[in-house]
């Protein structure tokens, strides 16, 4: 797969040169270290024969040092597990990680087909609309509450 | 924060690295301008297209085979209940696709969904999942080795595993959907994922006249 080389080499610098021309003036470091901000969290809705569900959100981390999700729990699943997908020869391989990565200053997206929160054995059945309460902890100690909505799968 | 080259040195390197970026890039372009025309992404390059396939497997109304649906256009995808994120991703892409069709079109075109996880998804559990997506949806599944022999006709590859760190079993599996054509012929394959568009465009494609 040689020929993908070239493409390859160019997203990679295409994603790292932004980083490393702009450099723009780091805003006044904060006091209190600021936490992750989670924006667009989401429940996908399942089948109601479906046992487990994917929970999606973006994190995203302000602060100068990076910061890693290691751990999610909600009173919806009895187990909850962090994964990720590999795709390998044409084959979906879904993998648990032992955490979320944040990068200082940058965003993590947990998406459909890449990095999910997963919830196994749902303790009740998934309603359109209803808030999923979960509770990420991160590695420097901070704990956040999410509200996520359960939403259907929209393709486009 | 250490700050000390700034100025003409950090010039130098931003334009390096934006030198080394136009290079791959331009490089990239000629390799996109040189490769060999561009292969519909349904027309994935497998052997099997064109082959007869079939498969025999248990559905909620007993013993099914894709023969039995001669003169109809009929899509497969292989997967789990359990999967909670690729199959329902394909499934619903595939699903908003034939939700798209004309009654008349939807006619002639049926669907299955296997189960490669035969111990876990069981009737009704497997119909009910299978067909929330699409009412033209069936779930199929049979013992291990008739799952192993379906599979293996399609050129799926599937895989039982506990990785580290999983409470359960997972099963690693291709994410094709598969076009059989109403003559039993494997006609394409679409994309995990595929959009509603590119399914409807395939199916209009191949539908019998």
């Amino acid at each position: 797969m040689r020929l993908f080389a070239p493409l390859l080499i160019a997203f990679t610098l295409a994603s790292i040169a932004p980083a490393s021309s702009a450099e723009p003036a780091p805003a006044p470091a904060p006091s209190v270290a600021p936490s992750v901000i989670v924006s667009d969290p989401y429940v996908r809705l399942m089948p109601p024969a479906s046992t487990r569900t994917a929970a999606f959100l973006v994190l995203e981390n302000p602060g100068p040092k990076e910061k890693k999700l290691i751990r999610a729990t909600t009173d919806a699943a009895k187990v909850v597990e962090l994964h990720t997908h590999v795709h390998e020869d044409g084959v979906m391989k879904m993998r648990p990680v032992p955490f979320i990565g944040v990068p200082a200053g940058g965003k993590t997206t947990l998406k459909p087909g890449g990095l999910h929160i997963m919830l196994i054995d749902l303790t009740r059945p998934l309603v359109e609309g209803h808030l999923i309460e979960l509770t990420l902890t991160f590695d420097d100690g901070s704990v956040l509450a999410v509200s996520a909505p359960v939403r259907p799968i929209n393709p486009h | 924060m250490n700050e000390p080259t700034a100025g003409a040195t950090s010039t130098r390197r931003s334009s390096r690295w934006l030198m080394t970026l136009a290079a791959t890039l331009a490089g990239a372009l000629v390799w996109l301008a040189l490769r060999p025309a561009q292969h519909e992404l349904d027309d994935v390059t497998d052997a099997r297209v064109g082959t007869l396939v079939d498969l025999r497997l248990t559905g909620q109304r007993g013993i099914f085979s894709l023969a039995s649906l001669r003169g109809r256009l009929t899509l497969v995808y292989f997967g789990y209940t359990s999967c909670p994120d690729i199959c329902p991703t394909s499934l619903a892409a595939t699903a908003a696709g034939l939700s798209r069709l004309t009654p008349d079109e939807l006619s002639r075109v049926e669907m299955v969904f296997v189960s490669l996880d035969p111990e876990r998804d069981r009737e009704p559990r497997l119909s009910e999942y299978a067909s929330y997506f699409h009412p033209k949806i069936r779930g199929l599944t049979g013992t291990p080795a008739e799952v192993a022999e379906a599979a293996s006709r399609f050129g799926v590859v599937y895989r039982k595993v506990t990785p580290p760190g999983a409470s359960d079993y997972v099963v690693d599996h291709s994410a094709l959907t598969y076009v059989v054509g109403p003559d039993g012929r494997l006609l394409a394959e679409l994309p995990h994922g595929a959009p509603p568009d590119q399914v409807v465009e395939v199916v209009r494609r191949h539908l019998p006249r």
